[in-house]
């Protein structure tokens, strides 16, 4: 760990600005004590504060060693106690030698060093105090900052993951079944063949790209969309039918990629998959108090399926939903009359 | 010779189209129907009896597999799927071969051959083909209907409409709200396959679902009765007891 004193120019500002004003106290408290004023006061109280600062910056280093590791408390208590007795010792010992040399005023001198000794000591230690108590602060701030810098990093990355884990379900059964179509159309109809190559192409790339959370408008959602639900018409025929109503004004709105691509794959393989008539798909768009409605609904067989869904297709767009815009998004589901609908509800996204 | 009557079932028209095409160079095969759903395929087979079904395994209203566990019928079957949760490998040694979509047309000829060579040879299904299905495929989750055949009636049972389930021989009786319906399938697939936290095995040949019970009553030495509300009594085994006690706390 760097010295928190030197890690930048404001903080060694505030650092002498502290001893000066200390310096300053001391020789105000002396002349108290002392009854007068001797001449020299104010230079004692410098130097003597030089010398301290100078003895508190380097009890940084033995002090941060003995709080890094798991050093037990009591131990701790000891070190700061006997690193203790040295400074203050050490500081009256220079501080003497010091202005003995400096000041030759004899016996005057020696007088008001007698009498303000034991203040020196209260001073040093009280000093002391202060400088173990800024250095200790300081530690636990490091520590908690660090700490909370680790935890931000960790979630950052497993919301990146579980992002990418969330939009990268397609579905296994529709890639196979459409390269069966396609196998078949090379015989019957080789024109639609390449049709829905390219259309299986295109809405792979859009599904794979990995320009990935860069949200996209609801245009080029819809457009993917689709190409999705042309594959599916070519594998089930008339079977599938689908209707839009989008407003204009929401094409521009800018939506997470492939995040409606679960709720029609769930249109299709709840509705189109279990049903023997024909299916309709709609999707509506609005907006409305700034925030995108989306409403896909389709029709569907009401007798029992033989395995009831997991809710993957769901509970992935509303994860989704959560990780971009925390409770500002919703969505909500109803069936009724043999319709089953689904809601969104987007906010405008934020940068 | 005689033609081999086939039927081909998949809820994909490009799907039924391929087979059929490759079928036209295959003279001693007969397409006599196709049809899209469970039901149909099952309502044709019937009618038809066929020696050879392609059979889709996800279709709406029934699957290929459930569709097999009601056919009285003995065709031989190929399974064409796409990627399925389905094991298929379960399925590897009792219908005469499976392929995975979309398939090579030489894996395709293949297993009609081998289909075609079976049926020839006379070595055909002896029993129906519900006792194809020895093993049902795992996929974790709960099933949700039970099929059922009543002479020519197919019905699903929601599984939240039985009652209980009675082994009797070979076959398991299922009581539900509607009445009772007979099907061929062991105890042990209704274990595995209800829902846990709803049906308990309660007796080697009863399975119970647990809201139906009344009252449990000692019955004989260490063994209970269980009374439901129906007014049905079933017998309780000491390790059924034990799993009851487990799941109502008492």
């Amino acid at each position: 760990m760097k010295h928190p004193v030197f890690e930048n120019s404001v903080r060694q500002l505030v650092w002498w600005l502290v001893w000066i004003m200390v310096a300053l106290g001391q020789s105000v408290l002396f002349y108290y004590v002392y009854g007068s004023f001797i001449r020299i006061s104010l230079v004692e109280s410098f130097v003597s504060m030089i010398v301290y600062s100078g003895l508190a910056l380097s009890i940084w280093y033995p002090f941060q060693y003995f709080n890094s590791g798991e050093t037990r408390t009591s131990v701790q208590l000891t070190n700061i106690i006997i690193i203790g007795a040295i400074t203050v010792s050490l500081w009256i010992l220079l501080v003497k030698i010091i202005t003995g040399t400096v000041v030759q005023e004899g016996i005057s001198y020696n007088n008001y060093w007698t009498t303000t000794l034991p203040y020196r000591i209260g001073e040093g230690v009280f000093l002391y105090g202060l400088v173990i108590l800024t250095y200790y602060l300081f530690i636990s701030l490091t520590k908690l900052s660090e700490r909370n810098a680790k935890a931000a990093k960790l979630e950052s990355l497993v919301r990146e993951t579980e992002i990418k884990m969330l939009r990268s379900q397609i579905n296994p059964h529709f890639l196979f079944n459409s390269l069966n179509s396609i196998s078949s159309l090379t015989i019957t109809d080789p024109e639609k063949a390449r049709d829905m190559v390219v259309k299986l192409s295109e809405f792979m790339r859009y599904a794979l790209s990995r320009k990935d959370e860069q949200p996209v408008t609801l245009q080029n959602e819809l457009d993917n969309l689709r190409l999705y639900l042309d594959i599916e018409k070519v594998r089930f025929g008339d079977k599938l039918i689908t209707e839009e109503s989008i407003e204009n004004e929401c094409l521009e709105f800018k939506i997470p990629v492939m995040l409606l691509q679960p709720l029609y794959e769930n249109a299709v393989k709840y509705g189109v998959y279990e049903s023997t008539g024909i299916v309709n798909i709609i999707t509506e768009a609005k907006t409305r108090d700034r925030a995108l409605q989306i409403t896909i609904s389709n029709n569907f067989d009401a007798s029992p399926r033989l395995r009831i869904g997991t809710g993957t297709g769901l509970l992935n767009v509303s994860r989704r939903l959560e990780l971009y815009y925390g409770n500002k998004a919703s969505i909500s589901t109803a069936k009724e009359n043999g319709i089953f609908t689904v809601k969104l509800i987007i906010p405008e996204m934020q940068n | 010779m005689e033609k081999i009557r086939t039927i081909i079932i998949d809820d994909e028209s490009p799907a039924r189209e391929l087979i059929k095409h490759y079928l036209t160079e295959l003279d001693d095969i007969e397409v006599i129907a196709e049809c899209a759903d469970g039901f149909n395929g099952l309502k044709t087979i019937t009618a038809l009896k066929p020696d050879l079904v392609f059979l889709d395994i996800q279709m709406p209203r029934l699957t290929g597999i459930e569709m097999i566990e009601v056919m009285t019928e003995k065709p031989e079957i190929i399974f064409t799927t796409a990627y399925d949760q389905f094991a298929l490998k379960a399925f590897e040694l009792n219908a005469v071969d499976y392929l995975m979509k979309p398939f090579p047309k030489r894996r395709f000829l293949e297993a009609t051959k081998k289909a075609v060579d079976k049926i020839r040879s006379g070595l055909g299904n002896k029993k129906p083909a519900s006792h194809l299905l020895e093993k049902k495929p795992d996929t974790g989750a709960p099933v949700n209907r039970i099929v059922v055949r009543k002479g020519n009636a197919i019905n699903l049972i929601p599984v939240d409409q039985i009652r209980f389930v009675e082994a009797q021989d070979d076959y398991v009786m299922i009581y539900h709200t509607a009445g009772k319906a007979l099907k061929q399938q062991t105890m042990k697939f209704y274990e595995e396959n209800l829902p846990r936290e709803d049906f308990v095995r309660v007796h080697r040949s009863y399975i119970v679902r647990v809201e139906e019970i009344n009252k449990i009553e000692p019955y004989g030495k260490d063994n209970h009765l269980a009374i439901l509300k129906s007014g049905d009594k079933l017998p309780v085994s000491r390790s059924g007891y034990k799993q009851l006690k487990e799941e109502l706390n008492f």
